[in-house]
């Protein structure tokens, strides 16, 4: 029977039993020796992989080495005269595919200053347990603010504890990870303060 | 209508015919040509300053040309995807960018932002510039809503241009000259037009935002719904744009009918109280919190078999559905209350055929009596500067004060004694402008406040448009005033000496008078006056509010909630139908559409009620592909 790519379907539905298995070996007659022989055979794979280094990892006393670029749970990231990176422009949230990220975000102000910029973000939370770690959210920060670390041991006791808040991931980065992303280049360097009062007319500045 | 000579022109290959006169770019629009522009807006006189829109024409000069300043012209053939005009616009773009400090992210612009379309689509995909760009103060605050940021501004002079055409101000300039030209309000003060905030929807680019919706969201993250501003009785298209259950933006909604895409500063700013933290939402007897059941019993109690005893005073944003509803509370327990609506003129419901809106464009004379349109029918307002500034209508104001239609030079300003604005009609029938108006008379009356006796000038209104052929307009103040007018119940009584109370809406204008022993209050926000009240119970918003609003000129238009009402809030036809209840009278609904259709039974001024149309928008049409070098 040909459908109407023109392949061919084997119309029976089931197999029966027995059917498909494939036919004993001919010639070799089953003989003691040959059995001792096989037995010998499968012991002496078992006793040389025994003398073989051990590839088990004893998890969690001992943790297998993460890739650089492993995706575990978000930071943001801070810039070195101590103001958040994040500036609140909710470009990670409109990346993020399954849509973890709330970003409500606020105006700078003399008296607080969170940001080097005229916006921050008020609030940030991710909803780990929504998260798929795509990391298409650290692709799209204007700023390198949101960035996936090595951590992947994310169990917790309760729902509410994976909705991981701006506090939650303003804790520091490790520092290995740091370094690297700083000595990557991509890294915006800490942004001039601005001249205060704030010029009135046209000012020009190299970018 | 005159006629109009129809020529033919090519577009891209595309044949189409419009009228003798069209701009290349609208007529490109038609056949679903984008020309990219900045500085033309189809409300403003076309100026050609920013260079957006270059094509290419012939037979014209082997340039490119801008679209938005030529017409179009017998078998003119446009093209806009040839290799000169693509690349044209690239460049021009790429000049636009120079300074442009392409902060985007920070943008509230970001998202709707033409300047970041059109690069996209006609740009070049890569920059060349990395000299030193212009800085400026971010942002400089043009007014406590608006905020400017000059360096995100291309100079397109929208703003002006709407400041000097449309809203006839001069409080917004350009200063400077050339490539130091900056937008900046005169002297630097505060805009102060009740009219400023329609230059946030106009600049194409981030330089003129909202200060309220200042960083509050990015436009992606917002819901729409399409509604009606519930601010005055004009009845002006509005979207309102939600996110998280809060209201964060209101901004206009093109009907050429009504407001032409303007709205005023009050529909446009003053929403933040559907937001309040301290809204009323849980009914409370004597200050303490309860059931629906028992409040709207407590009320049923205090308020039944009153008689003219009872007071009532009415917001000036009722829907109709709930003055329908209200009307059969009166017809039963609570006839013979007093009823006293917030906002009302004294204006009688008006009768045979009126002057809609937008046949204000095609008067020659226009008549405004004793009303100061600016601040009571603001769009009305805009559409009586467009007839005489754009279309050369002759324009005679009676009012007592100096108005802001008086800065047209040609205004003729008849000053009467406060009372005697129907004398003044009455000698008009003699003024020299009627005597070969050469086209239709529009007479718009108002109630001067109260100060004028209104049945008087309603007579004499309607005697001087018998004499020169001319047709009324009545303008309302109270939102809902015509619609609650026809069904009888926009009350205008005193509410001296009642003993009960009902609240509906903010507290009577003339406050809560001495002699009321029970006090029920109906609202959405707490205030002072509901100290001694013995009932209060949570209102909705007009954000949160489903119904339909009578506009001045008759036109039945309908809200629609963007904002849910969550329990315990209760929708006001629910709530009416339960207090009826609790009076005595059984009105059972299911829902706001059997209202709307008994109500369109029942009285032939909401017949529209019985068809609401679909929210749904129509869908804009798709613009044809990226032209980019
Ligand atoms: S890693 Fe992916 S899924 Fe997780 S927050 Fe970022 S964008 Fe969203
Ligand atoms: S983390 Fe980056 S992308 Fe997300 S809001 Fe902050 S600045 Fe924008
Ligand atoms: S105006 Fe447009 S292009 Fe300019 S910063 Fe704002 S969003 Fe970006
Ligand atoms: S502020 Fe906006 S509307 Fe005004 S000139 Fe600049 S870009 Fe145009
Ligand atoms: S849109 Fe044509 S010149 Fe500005």
């Amino acid at each position: 029977m040909a459908d109407e790519n023109g392949n061919d379907h084997d119309p029976t539905p089931l197999r029966r039993p027995g059917e498909g298995v494939p036919p004993k070996p001919e010639g070799e007659k089953p003989s003691i020796a040959g059995d001792v022989a096989a037995l010998a055979g499968g012991l002496k794979t078992t006793l040389s992989e025994f003398f073989k280094p051990v590839v088990t990892t004893m998890y969690p006393e001992e943790k297998t080495p993460r890739s650089e670029r492993y995706r575990g749970r978000h930071y943001l990231r801070r810039y070195d005269n101590g103001l958040e990176r994040c500036i609140g422009c909710e470009l990670c949230a409109a990346a993020c595919p399954v849509g973890c990220i709330l970003v409500i975000a606020a105006e700078n102000t003399d008296e607080k200053r969170v940001s080097p910029g005229e916006r921050y973000a008020k609030t940030y939370e991710i909803n780990m347990l929504r998260c798929i770690f795509c990391g298409y959210c650290e692709e799209a920060c204007p700023v390198q603010a949101i960035v996936l670390g090595p951590e992947y041991e994310l169990s917790d006791t309760s729902r509410e504890k994976f909705i991981y808040t701006k506090e939650k991931l303003l804790e520091p980065l490790p520092p290995d990870v740091e370094a690297r992303l700083n000595a990557k280049g991509t890294a915006v360097p800490t942004p001039a303060p601005l001249p205060n009062p704030p010029p009135q007319g046209g000012r020009e500045t190299t970018p | 209508m005159p006629d109009v000579k129809m020529v033919n022109v090519t577009i891209d290959g595309h044949v189409v015919t419009v009228p003798d006169g069209t701009l290349v770019v609208e007529a490109a629009k038609l056949v679903g040509i984008e020309i990219p522009v900045f500085c033309y807006h189809h409300k403003l006189d076309p100026v050609g300053a920013c260079r957006m829109c270059l094509v290419e024409i012939s037979p014209g000069p082997p340039v490119a040309q801008a679209g938005c300043i030529r017409p179009v012209a017998d078998g003119m053939v446009v093209k806009t995807q040839s290799a000169m005009a693509v690349q044209a616009r690239a460049d021009i773009l790429e000049f636009e960018l120079v300074n442009h400090p392409l902060d985007c992210p920070v943008c509230d612009k970001g998202g709707e932002c033409p300047l970041q379309d059109f690069t996209f689509r006609h740009g070049y995909p890569t920059s060349r510039i990395d000299g030193p760009r212009l800085h400026f103060q971010k942002p400089i605050p043009l007014s406590p809503n608006i905020a400017l940021d000059r360096e995100r501004c291309v100079l397109c002079y929208r703003c002006t241009r709407y400041y000097d055409e449309v809203a006839w101000e001069q409080e917004l300039t350009v200063a400077e000259r050339g490539v130091h030209s900056v937008i900046a309000s005169q002297f630097d003060q505060p805009l102060t037009s009740n009219f400023s905030g329609n230059i946030i929807d106009l600049c194409p680019v981030g330089a003129l935002t909202s200060r309220l919706w200042r960083f509050e969201s990015r436009p992606w993250d917002l819901h729409h719904t399409p509604s009606v501003c519930s601010k005055c009785a004009v009845g002006c298209n509005v979207t309102l744009w939600q996110r998280r259950g809060q209201l964060v933006r209101v901004t206009s909604r093109e009907n050429d009918d009504i407001d032409e895409g303007w709205i005023c500063d009050r529909g446009r700013f003053d929403y933040t109280d559907v937001n309040d933290p301290a809204r009323l939402r849980v009914p409370a007897v004597h200050g303490s919190k309860t059931t629906w059941a028992v409040a709207l019993n407590t009320v049923a109690d205090g308020i039944k078999g009153k008689g003219s005893k009872l007071g009532i005073s009415l917001p000036q944003d009722l829907t109709n559905e709930e003055a329908f509803l209200f009307r059969r509370l009166l017809d039963g327990p609570l006839r013979g209350a007093k009823v006293k609506m917030h906002g009302r003129t004294a204006l009688p419901a008006p009768s045979g055929e009126q002057l809609m809106i937008k046949d204000i464009d095609d008067a020659r004379v226009i008549i405004i009596v004793a009303s100061d349109t600016e601040n009571d029918v603001p769009i009305v307002n805009l559409r009586v500067k467009k007839a005489v500034s754009k279309r050369g209508a002759k324009l005679i104001v009676i009012h007592p004060d100096a108005v802001d239609l008086d800065r047209h030079r040609e205004t003729v300003h008849i000053r009467n004694q406060p009372g005697e604005a129907a004398a003044e009609v009455r000698k008009l029938a003699d003024h020299e402008l009627l005597h070969e108006p050469g086209g239709p008379v529009a007479i718009l009356y108002g109630d001067g406040r109260g100060s004028e006796d209104a049945a008087g000038l309603v007579a004499a209104c309607t005697e001087l448009a018998a004499k020169v052929g001319a047709k009324l307009m009545p303008l309302y103040r109270g939102t809902n005033e015509r619609g609650s007018l026809e069904l009888g119940v926009a009350g205008w009584d005193s509410l001296d000496g009642v003993e009960a109370l009902l609240s509906w809406g903010p507290p009577p204008t003339a406050g809560v008078p001495a002699s009321v022993k029970f006090h029920a209050v109906w609202d959405h926000l707490p205030r002072p006056e509901h100290q001694n009240a013995s009932v209060v119970l949570p209102a909705t918003s007009f954000a949160e509010r489903q119904g339909s609003y009578t506009n001045l000129e008759g036109r039945v238009q309908f809200l629609r909630p963007a904002v849910d009402a969550e329990a315990p809030l209760k929708e006001s036809w629910d709530v009416l139908c339960e207090l009826a209840a609790a009076l005595g009278l059984p009105l059972d609904y299911v829902g706001i559409f059997p209202i709307q259709r008994e109500a369109a039974k029942a009285f032939p001024a909401l017949a529209a009620l019985a068809q609401p149309p679909s929210p749904e928008p129509e869908p804009v049409p798709v613009l044809m592909g990226p032209a980019r070098p």
